[in-house]
């Protein structure tokens, strides 16, 4: 059954978040335990120490489904109706412009660095 | 309670995800359309928002184990990272600096309050970091949670006009704009363009965590001095 490789999977991602949670217990930086597991997960796979195949299918679910496990936060903001009351508009407007203004620069650089490279190599 | 919460969060998450693949307008994005109804149905059916917010924080809990699953796209991609490691870095590392400074600014032009303005700094990442970089800098963490998502919603609305206006032809480029400008949403987003544009968003998702973690210690702080001197 897929569902079942698929659960298997997940708890056995959790495994290298708990061990991510170790580290941060130890190392005393502001970088969370899920950073340090996906570090961990990368060099299990990259030493080969596990297959790509013993975790696949779980990642695949976990980040095809992102979304989902944001809505309870979404929900959360019903905590908050004084703020969107208050800023809402201009927060949107905010996030609105500097998102644009992120986006466009972000694919501006990576655009010109691109091909300037692929015209060197020609 | 648990499993009930749980079923009704997933269909209607299901459904809100039919709705936006069908219509694809930007009011039945996944992530604006499913909490509005479910906001509806707890107002409906007199649940207090708190006790559904306990019984569904295991959703919550899987950002933890979703972001360690990003270690797959890498290791899968590794010769292509490897090849645009340089491409990547530079674009990334402009793309927090714009997204901090440009938030920063505008969050005065506003006249936002303290609080806001450490809670909004690090919306552009994805959220568990965002919340760790939040704590670190004095914000609160469900106010950067709502922010986070709030980014990720209209970046996947503005995300695909901003590269048709800009004309961007490379897969590289439209990922990593996507990634960095809504994080898991964008990525999400870049699927609808293809696999390597999806795979360059994850990899600006990640980059982007790093270096805005980075940027919380170093920048963020002088940031906030400033605003108070002002």
């Amino acid at each position: 059954m897929k569902v079942w490789v698929i659960i298997i999977q997940v708890l056995f991602i959790h495994v290298f978040l708990f061990l991510g949670a170790a580290i941060k217990a130890v190392i005393p930086l502001p970088i969370p335990a899920s950073m340090f597991g996906l570090c961990l997960l990368f060099l299990a796979l990259y030493l080969k120490i596990i297959k790509l195949e013993w975790v696949e299918k779980g990642a695949v679910w976990l980040m095809a489904e992102l979304l989902l496990f944001f809505i309870p936060s979404a929900v959360g903001i019903i905590n908050y109706d004084e703020i969107i009351s208050l800023q809402g508009a201009e927060i949107i407007v905010l996030i609105g412009i500097s998102t644009v203004v992120v986006m466009g620069i972000t694919a501006l650089i990576a655009e010109k660095i691109t091909v300037r490279k692929r015209s060197e190599q020609h | 309670m648990m499993i009930l919460v749980t079923v009704i969060t997933y269909l209607i998450y299901q459904f809100a995800k039919k709705a936006y693949a069908k219509w694809s307008m930007p009011f039945f994005h996944p992530l604006l359309l499913a909490p509005i109804l479910l906001i509806a149905l707890i107002l409906l059916v007199h649940v207090s928002a708190n006790q559904y917010l306990a019984d569904s924080k295991w959703l919550t809990h899987m950002l933890g184990p979703a972001t360690v699953a990003f270690a797959v796209p890498i290791y899968k991609n590794l010769s292509i990272v490897k090849k645009y490691l340089g491409t990547i870095i530079i674009s990334i590392t402009s793309g927090t600096l714009v997204a901090i400074f440009s938030t920063f600014g505008l969050s005065k032009l506003f006249h936002l309050k303290y609080d806001f303005i450490t809670s909004i700094l690090p919306r552009s990442i994805t959220t568990p970091i965002a919340v760790e970089v939040s704590k670190e800098i004095g914000g609160l963490p469900t106010l950067t949670t709502v922010f986070v998502i709030l980014t990720g919603v209209i970046g996947g609305v503005v995300g695909p006009i901003v590269i048709k206006s800009l004309s961007i032809q490379t897969p590289i480029a439209k990922g990593l704009a996507l990634g960095m400008g809504a994080h898991g949403a964008g990525t999400n987003k870049a699927l609808e363009f293809g696999e390597q544009e999806a795979t360059f968003s994850s990899l600006a998702m990640i980059f982007a965590a790093w270096i805005t973690l980075l940027w919380g210690a170093l920048l963020i702080p002088p940031l906030m001095n400033i605003h108070l001197l002002f």
